[in-house]
């Protein structure tokens, strides 16, 4: 028989079997319960059947196949060889320096640049998921025109005539601008920008920053963020501060802590205790976790000073006095926290020097916060750690170039100004306030009474849908810039941003995406032309600022060019900064806590909207690793969850999977319920970042936004949004979910092996622990 | 028994369908030793006999990737350009007209692929070049030609040898000579290829076969 007749008969001859499989399948089924293993295996071995039918070159495609070459090109590249360039990763604001492969002109993998003393070569997950920013679907890729609800892709030179059609009348004080925090040359521009008009409503604003704890320590130590040595002290004492997951510069932080653990000075190890009243990542890594009632941690570091004090250490007159009335048995009642663990804690900061005292964002979010943070920095001036553990940071010698930190007092000042319709033209860039501001303040409202609303974006999100001109981003991997970290670690540092791929969606018919540098400069000619004339772009622009500054950046010795392609080489400028000493006035004065609160019979929960490791304040929700990486404590992806601790659980009645509904003064959210004993009975916590009305496909319709139900009540000393003062009353819907996370039906158990072996904290033996 | 029965009905039933799918695909035609490649229409003509044979230019003049990296590349445009830029005898022909307009319009020339591998090999250009054009110091034309075929007797190139696993495999099962004649190897450089014992052959001169991991190609 040829092989033509086999192929004849063989066809009928399967479509037939095929028919009668499908109804002897059927009758089976039908029949018997089908097995689901039984199913797996049939299914595998169908895989089976295809792979081998699918043998063969069928993949090769000669003939085909296009392979496009270079036009022109560079010696160095070489197909399938990567190459390197250093940048500064711009997914938070600590700073780090990273090493971009690149492959075929395509940048595939972000690493830590080793040089840099912040992270030396490392990085974190939100850094490495860079890349999803850059490559993201979801990018604006041309300038948008509100006409009526959609938006009209326009030309850039129609953008820059229309706002300066709308800039032309506007006196400075009707402008507004808001924006992320900012620092180097773009920050020089920007201000430039607004000083052509003599505008100072600069409003730099971000929703989670460490901006009471600034404060604070400008009033105890006299800089704002000076330099905390974690390496070299003994023992941590930190005040819900998450040094290893979200808090300032946790690259940096997480590589002194393992040095602190491993005791490198003399093989002490250090021990870390964690005083929080919602577990996170840095408190799961504590010694000691110990759960406080929220907004008690001030009067707990005054218990703690009173208590050491009482035990021998000696206390200046202004601070006995302030302590006075922090006797263990009220600070205990207070805070919840034993008098027997307040006498360890004493007995541990007494026989371990230098120690360290951090005051987090936990201990911050309170009406009282400035408060709770004066109390926490004056226990480390009474523990000596000032000029030991807590040092003066290396000032960037340009002043023009530091760091213009956000907060949310900001917000505060510009949704008052705009519901009062003072502003004619809004910019907005690297914020998102539509999203972040708390429901409370009504700011999308507010935000429709601005006359012209310009807004800066790489996607679409929520602040960028209700603009009335959508400029595009280049992505961070396809722009310049300079940046200037607000944590400096060892030394002082200008960091190097520079493209690492060309653009991807590049300039085509006046359209594509352009760099927040390029835009602002050509701003700026509308207004000083002579000034700027010699810029033919923002490259051109920061090449020429940094040459002009050349020796003092340390290149005396080399020519320009030289010096130019070293900097970009090495992607940071090292300087010589300068130090302050740290003033060591203790801060009593004006140190007064509020008892704590009464329960609210009507709202009876505190709500703790923890920051994530990787969403922060939603900005990076659109990046898929982000969202399919589990939080570390509770394993969840993809979605939001409310943590409640299982008493309280019990008490409501509630499972893990119920959905529940979290209803407080401004609003309530839906979410599944999570029971997790790292939290205090009378709190709950859901996670800040996701729950985006939009943003793109990858955050759009992801759980729910806990910054939406926030009530407006701020710190009173500086003004900042008081995070952590909203309460709520959490009462079952009656619907459930299986609630999708890695750690397995059987919970937090380890899969019932004691593979780290953990103990409940009323059975802990206190005197046999360090 | 009655679930054995149950599955082996189960079993038959997808295979069949498979089959049948199968069946209805296009089956490649088997391949034999002296099958050529397919005709492949290039954008441009390009004379590989006028380059290589008549001007004696080392593929690797051109192809300088394949010395440098796992995969050849395709040659810049701006190669092209750099020599035929002062040729001003072939200015007016056809090809190099169209040359040059790509060259104006800064636009890559979309060249078709001749040589394709499937997606799971990764063949190493540049291991194979080291070893028997550097190490063995055998002339290009011919290590290029071992895989590539009488390139410099073509115009427009096309595939002449099989490059199927077999055919790879019979190569890699030869002895090839460790060092050129009258070298001397370097340190345990026999094992490095083989991976095993180089053998001595009767002339006195040291031997190995090409690596047979399954992993060297299937990463």
């Amino acid at each position: 028989m040829n092989s033509g007749s086999i192929k004849q008969l063989k066809k009928p001859l399967a479509i037939r079997l095929g028919e009668q499989t499908v109804l002897a399948k059927s009758l089976v089924m039908a029949e018997h319960p089908f097995d689901r293993r039984d199913f797996l295996k049939v299914l595998g071995w169908g895989g089976a059947a295809v792979a081998l039918s699918g043998c063969g070159n069928g993949s090769v495609e000669d003939g085909k196949e296009t392979v496009v070459s270079y036009v022109e090109t560079n010696d160095y590249m070489i197909p399938s060889i990567s190459v390197y360039f250093n940048s500064t990763c711009t997914q938070c604001d600590a700073g780090c320096s990273i090493t971009g492969r690149i492959r075929e002109g395509r940048v595939l993998k972000l690493e830590g640049n080793p040089d840099s003393t912040i992270n030396r070569g490392k990085t974190c997950g939100l850094g490495q998921a860079g890349v999803q920013h850059h490559y993201n679907p979801d990018r604006v890729r041309e300038p948008l025109l509100r006409t009526g609800d959609s938006g009209e892709a326009i030309t850039w030179e129609k953008a820059y005539a229309l706002i300066a059609e709308k800039m032309k009348d506007v006196s400075g004080e009707e402008i507004a601008f808001l924006s992320g925090g900012v620092s180097g040359h773009l920050k020089v521009l920007l201000g430039n920008y607004l000083d052509s008009f003599r505008s100072k409503n600069h409003f730099v604003y971000e929703a989670i920053a460490p901006a009471v704890m600034r404060a604070a320590n400008k009033k105890s130590y006299g800089v704002e963020m000076p330099r905390f040595n974690i390496s070299k002290a003994k023992v941590v004492l930190s005040f819900g501060a998450d040094f290893l997951g979200a808090w300032v510069s946790p690259v940096h932080f997480s590589q002194q802590y393992a040095q602190f653990r491993k005791g490198d000075e003399d093989g002490q190890r250090g021990v870390l205790v964690q005083i929080e009243s919602k577990m996170t990542l840095t408190g799961a890594n504590a010694d000691r976790w110990l759960v406080v009632r929220p907004g008690t941690e001030g009067i707990l570091a005054l218990g703690i000073i009173n208590a050491l004090g009482a035990a021998g250490l000696r206390l200046s007159g202004d601070v006995a006095g302030a302590v006075k009335g922090y006797d263990k048995a009220r600070v205990s009642k207070d805070t919840g926290v034993s008098a027997e663990q307040i006498d360890k804690i004493v007995a541990l900061l007494k026989a371990r020097t230098p120690s360290l005292v951090l005051a987090g964002s936990a201990a911050e979010g309170y009406a009282h916060g400035s408060q709770n943070a004066a109390a926490i920095n004056l226990l480390n001036q009474v523990l000596g750690n000032v000029g030991k553990t807590v040092e003066a940071a290396e000032v960037v010698p340009f002043p023009q170039m530091a760091p213009t930190t956000g907060n949310t007092a900001a917000l505060k000042k510009l949704n008052d100004g705009l519901a009062a319709g003072k502003y004619k033209v809004l910019f907005s860039y690297a914020a998102n306030p539509v999203f972040t501001a708390p429901g409370a303040m009504k700011f999308k409202d507010n935000l429709a009474k601005a006359g012209f609303k310009v807004v800066f974006a790489h996607y679409l999100d929520e602040t960028a849908l209700q603009a009335d001109l959508v400029l595009p981003l280049d992505s961070a991997l396809e722009d310049w810039g300079t940046q200037v970290p607000e944590y400096l670690a060892t030394c002082a540092q200008i960091n190097i941003q520079q493209p690492l791929m060309e653009k991807l969606h590049a300039n085509t018919d006046g359209k594509g995406t352009r760099g927040m540098g390029d835009i602002l400069l050509t701003l700026l000619k509308q207004r000083r032309a002579e000034e700027y004339k010699g810029f033919a772009d923002y490259y051109a622009y920061l090449r020429g600022a940094l040459l002009k500054n050349k020796v003092a950046l340390g290149g005396h010795k080399v020519d320009d060019d030289t010096f130019w392609n070293e900097t970009l080489s090495k992607g940071i400028i090292k300087l010589e900064g300068h130090v302050s000493a740290l003033s060591s006035r203790s801060g009593t004065a004006g140190l007064s806590l509020p008892s704590p609160a009464a329960i609210d019979a009507q709202y009876p929960l505190q709500l703790i909207p923890s920051v994530n490791a990787s969403l922060r304040d939603g900005r990076h929700t659109n990046q898929p690793w982000l969202q399919e990486s589990p939080d570390p404590l509770t394993t969840i992806v993809w979605d939001s969850w409310v943590e409640i601790h299982p008493r309280k659980a019990a008490e409501l009645g509630i499972e893990e999977g119920d959905i529940v509904e979290v209803t407080g003064k401004n609003g309530s959210v839906k979410v599944q319920a999570y029971l997790f004993p790292g939290i205090h009975p009378d709190a709950i916590s859901i996670p800040l970042g996701r729950g985006h009305e939009a943003l793109g496909r990858y955050a759009k319709g992801y759980g729910v936004n806990p910054f939406q139900i926030l009530d407006a009540v701020f710190d009173k000393e500086t003004g900042e949004l008081a995070l952590h003062e909203t309460r709520v009353k959490v009462s079952k819907t009656g619907s459930r979910v299986i609630v999708v996370k890695d750690e397995g039906p059987v919970g937090g158990r380890q899969m019932g092996k004691k593979i780290a072996a953990r103990l409940p904290s009323d059975k802990v033996k206190l005197s046999e622990e360090i | 028994m009655h679930r054995f029965l149950r599955l082996s009905v189960l079993l038959m039933g997808l295979f069949a369908a498979v089959g049948s799918y199968a069946a209805d695909a296009p089956q490649s035609e088997p391949m034999t030793e002296d099958d050529l490649g397919p005709a492949i229409e290039q954008p441009i003509e390009f004379p590989h006999v006028r380059h290589a044979k008549d001007m004696q230019i080392n593929c690797m003049y051109c192809h300088t990737y394949a010395r440098r990296s796992a995969v050849a590349g395709i040659p810049p445009l701006q190669k092209c350009i750099g020599c035929h830029n002062w040729i001003d005898s072939v200015k007016d022909k056809p090809r190099i007209k169209t040359l040059f307009e790509y060259w104006e319009a800064k636009k890559a020339i979309p060249w078709k692929k001749v040589h394709d591998l499937p997606d799971f090999v990764r063949f190493n250009h540049e291991r194979h070049i080291k070893r028997f054009y550097f190490q063995l110091n055998r002339p290009v034309q011919e290590v290029c030609g071992y895989c590539h075929g009488d390139v410099k007797e073509m115009t427009v190139a096309r595939r002449q040898k099989l490059l199927s696993m077999g055919w790879c495999v019979a190569c890699h099962q030869k002895d090839h000579p460790v060092t050129a004649e009258g070298g001397t190897p370097i340190g345990n450089q026999a094992y490095w290829y083989g991976m095993r014992k180089p053998l001595i052959d009767v002339s006195g001169i040291i031997k190995a076969k090409g690596p047979n991991d399954c992993s060297v190609c299937h990463k």
